[in-house]
């Protein structure tokens, strides 16, 4: 506990320079492409019409899906459906993967820094964090045009992002610490996140699953915290679901209760190893 | 006089593994696995302020590791080290990031120092004149020749201007005109109080440059005293031990490691 509330600390206290440095990543990362910072976007564009156009469209025989709207109103499209679930995934997806190898593949290179390890992953984390907020505000002034505008639920849509940051930093720092000991958890965890896209629901609708072995296939599903994140995000930017944080509080605690299981651990065994890295490498 | 660095009984043990999943059972179980190495072992010495110190011994006698330790890039095993200020290392082609350009590798060290933006716009002129590179400044670092390299590092970490440095081989690389300049560079900073530490092979610039010698034989100190009192000693060894049959070294090891 005295760990987490450290490298809580240290994440606050350096919260410029991880901005500082997270911007200057992302410009150097694109910078040999001429389209340069636009690959943050197009990237996720290219991904959705792909996505929509294989699951919303080919999969049902060319006629086009659609998701119940658990408000009672008309059916929700698939691409707003898919849409505001996968920009969450898109996010978690190259932060989790790329974050968790933070430490190891730039240790030899910064080894001096006026800064604790700690800040690290949430450089990259925070690369990522910049086009997501580009991603849902465009997002938001795509839902104006197809009949989704913003509402009073809108307002659920800060603390979902806020909860997805906590969460992706949660999981990161504690892969980081495991990645670097054990060069293997890499691997398996770019095989499981594949997997996982699949046991979210993006590509799938949650809402027609509720009977299914008497709704016990979706509470399994549920274990994912990814679950709520996605669905949190469709309640805000949808606003169909009402108020969604409030009307699963059960869900809302078992997340946070993952996520702060996460990232006590995590920051134990950050500072437990984190002087000693670099005798890993 | 103050104390600049203070090295006491500083041990680095590394932990070699005859299999990878020794590895991984020495982080899990509290027992043992794998063999002990010590690159370092009882280490202590106290350099001053504007003291300048060459490190000196025959390969694999600990003289990286402790200059890696002193920089705080490495951590002891045990032991302590107590610096006053700052302390960068500069070795070749230390801590540049390959696919970035040479300006892209200032800003960001200048930017992991917590150095903020105006800071950085003052120095980076300074630090491109200094490195001499020129066109390539704007090129990726990948691109560069070792001696660009280590113009780079030796240009950044002089111009943020530590209170110690440690230089890692690294003036070995330049062409004698950049090693002029940095050895001019040095002499100023000596003349300013600084710490210096400095590691090589080159008796004759040690020598030239330095006051303290630390004599190190494999992770042990053997001798640190004056350049007048240490280098005819060490010269003298050296030119024993390059006599020595392979036999003679292994025995005289042993027993260097065992007393």
């Amino acid at each position: 506990m005295k760990s987490a509330i450290t490298v809580l600390k240290e994440q606050f206290k350096h919260f410029n320079l991880i901005r500082r440095i997270s911007l200057y990543e992302l410009r150097n990362n694109n910078n040999a492409n001429y389209l340069g910072l636009a690959w943050e976007i197009l990237n996720p564009l290219i991904q959705i019409s792909i996505y929509w156009f294989v699951f919303g469209f080919l999969i049902s025989g060319g006629e086009g899906r659609f998701a119940e709207n658990p408000s009672g109103g008309d059916r929700i499209p698939f691409l707003p459906w898919l849409v505001c679930g996968l920009i969450v995934w898109m996010f978690f997806q190259p932060a989790a993967t790329q974050g968790s190898k933070s430490i190891y593949t730039r240790l030899r290179l910064l080894a001096k820094m006026n800064f604790p390890m700690s800040v690290i992953p949430n450089i990259t984390i925070f690369s990522k964090f910049y086009p997501h907020l580009i991603l849902v505000a465009l997002t938001l002034i795509l839902m104006q045009f197809i009949g989704y505008p913003i509402s009073i639920y809108t307002i659920q849509l800060p603390y979902f992002i806020f909860a997805t940051f906590a969460f992706t930093y949660a999981f990161v720092l504690l892969m980081t610490t495991l990645t670097t000991l054990i060069r293997d958890i890499q691997l398996l965890l770019q095989a499981t996140l594949r997997m996982v896209l699949y046991l979210t629901p993006i590509l799938w609708v949650s809402n027609s699953l509720g009977n299914v072995l008497g709704g016990k296939l979706v509470l399994l599903m549920k274990l994912n915290p990814l679950f709520y994140l996605v669905e949190g995000y469709r309640a805000a930017i949808l606003g169909q679901h009402g108020w969604y944080l409030v009307s699963s509080w059960e869900y809302t605690l078992y997340f946070w209760f993952i996520t702060i299981v996460l990232f006590v651990i995590g920051a134990a065994l950050h500072m437990r190893f984190r002087r000693h890295f670099i005798d890993f490498l | 006089m103050d104390k600049s660095i203070i090295v006491e009984n500083v041990s680095k043990k590394y932990k070699l593994y005859s299999k990878s999943s020794d590895r991984i059972k020495d982080i899990i179980f509290p027992k043992s696995y794998g063999e002990d190495f010590y690159a370092l072992h009882d280490v202590d010495f106290t350099a001053y302020k504007g003291d300048v110190v060459g490190f000196v011994g025959i390969n694999g006698s600990g003289k990286s590791t402790l200059s890696n330790i002193i920089a705080g890039i490495v951590p002891e095993t045990k032991g302590t080290v107590t610096l006053n200020g700052d302390a960068a290392l500069i070795a070749v082609s230390a801590g540049l990031k390959n696919d970035l350009t040479g300006r892209q590798n200032i800003e960001l060290k200048c930017l992991m120092l917590g150095l903020n933006n105006k800071q950085i716009q003052e120095l980076e002129p300074k630090i491109i004149e200094f490195a001499e590179l020129e066109k390539f400044i704007d090129q990726p670092v990948k691109t560069y020749s070792s001696g660009m390299k280590s113009r780079l590092g030796f240009a950044i970490s002089v111009n943020i201007d530590p209170e110690i440095l440690i230089i890692d081989e690294a003036l070995s690389v330049g062409d004698k005109a950049f090693a002029e300049k940095s050895l001019n560079k040095m002499h100023e900073f000596k003349d300013r109080g600084k710490t210096m530490i400095f590691v090589s092979h080159s008796i004759g610039q040690m020598k030239k440059f330095c006051d303290k010698i630390l004599w190190l034989e494999f992770g042990r100190v053997r001798e640190y005293g004056s350049v007048k009192e240490v280098i005819p000693k060490y010269e003298s060894f050296l030119d024993e031990y390059k006599k020595m049959s392979k036999q003679e070294k292994n025995e005289y090891r042993e027993r260097v490691t065992n007393s």
